[in-house]
């Protein structure tokens, strides 16, 4: 990573040692791509992002914190960052629900048998292929680059919940209380989150295995 | 007989239903006619169980996806020198 060429403004006392990160721009080319990279995945919009990374820093350095570059000092600041797009989502829900119940409504039902005994039975043909070693995908680069298209194919308030529980790992309860969505809301759009994104997997990448 | 029969058919989920309730049953716990129902279709049904397996699979890939730095996107340059700045004023 490149260190900023301009040294001059900085004060004689603070010694220049390897690593020392007194300085705080230090941080951001040690933390800012990683923070940034968080918080772009949750608030989709890079100016956001960007806000929330820097007040992230100022909160940091607000508490006193000196760093030494150890690996726990980015999981410290990426809790600060959470936080701070959680009250982020707290204050948006005010004004906008946060629920989307368009979003793959149909549920794939052209792939289900309709009438008769059989009804609501995957068509055959059509129903979840076997996936050859799906493990192995996650060694390999050109499946996140699949991963990573799909997953953003999700629109934004789907994308939002499905990270907060299968990321974050918040509970049902805690995500509602967050987003003030109803449970039966949000496990419809968990449920057609998974559904596309399952289905996006399996066109793109497993079925042309 | 036929009584019988139809109790345990409306025990019994369609695929449809199947596939809600594993999605439902990664974020809830699951009633026990629910639980029931689904393991006794997931027994005949390998198109749910792949689905299972699927959906399951999405849960690591998620987490790993966050972690993964192949997948790193570098804030732009004038991002990082606007954060810089604030900073520095900041320190002032």
């Amino acid at each position: 990573m490149k260190r900023t060429e301009d040294d001059s403004n900085l004060p004689r006392a603070a010694a220049k040692t390897p690593r020392d990160l007194s300085d705080p721009e230090q941080w951001v080319d040690l933390y800012g791509n990683f923070l940034f990279k968080y918080a772009l995945t949750r608030l989709r919009d890079p100016n956001k992002a960007e806000d929330a990374v820097q007040e992230t820093f100022l909160a940091a350095i607000k508490g006193g914190k000196s760093f030494r570059g150890r690996s726990e000092e980015k999981y410290w600041l990426v809790g600060i960052l959470k936080n701070k797009i959680y009250d982020d989502f707290r204050r948006r829900n005010r004004e906008t629900s946060f629920t989307d119940l368009e979003f793959y409504s149909d549920e794939e039902s052209d792939r289900f048998v309709t009438d008769g005994s059989g009804a609501g039975s995957w068509i055959h043909k059509l129903g979840p292929e076997v996936w050859p070693n799906y493990g192995e995908s996650l060694d390999n680069e050109r499946f996140w680059k699949t991963y990573h298209d799909c997953a953003g194919r999700l629109p934004e308030k789907v994308a939002t919940v499905f990270n907060l529980r299968e990321v974050d790992g918040l509970e049902t309860k805690e995500i509602c209380a967050l987003l003030n969505i109803s449970e039966n809301n949000l496990w419809v759009m968990l449920h057609r989150g998974r559904m596309a994104l399952r289905r996006c997997l399996e066109t793109n990448w497993f079925g042309k295995l | 007989m036929n009584r019988l029969i139809k109790a345990i058919r409306a025990l019994l989920p369609n695929c449809k239903q199947a596939i809600r309730l594993q999605s439902d049953a990664l974020d809830r716990p699951l009633s026990t006619s629910q639980w029931l129902g689904l393991r006794l279709h997931l027994a005949f049904c390998k198109w749910c169980v792949r689905y299972g397996e699927h959906i399951k699979f999405l849960q690591i890939a998620a987490q790993c996806h966050e972690h993964d730095h192949r997948q790193e996107q570098a804030m732009p340059p004038e991002a990082r020198e606007r954060i810089k700045r604030a900073l520095k004023s900041r320190k002032d």
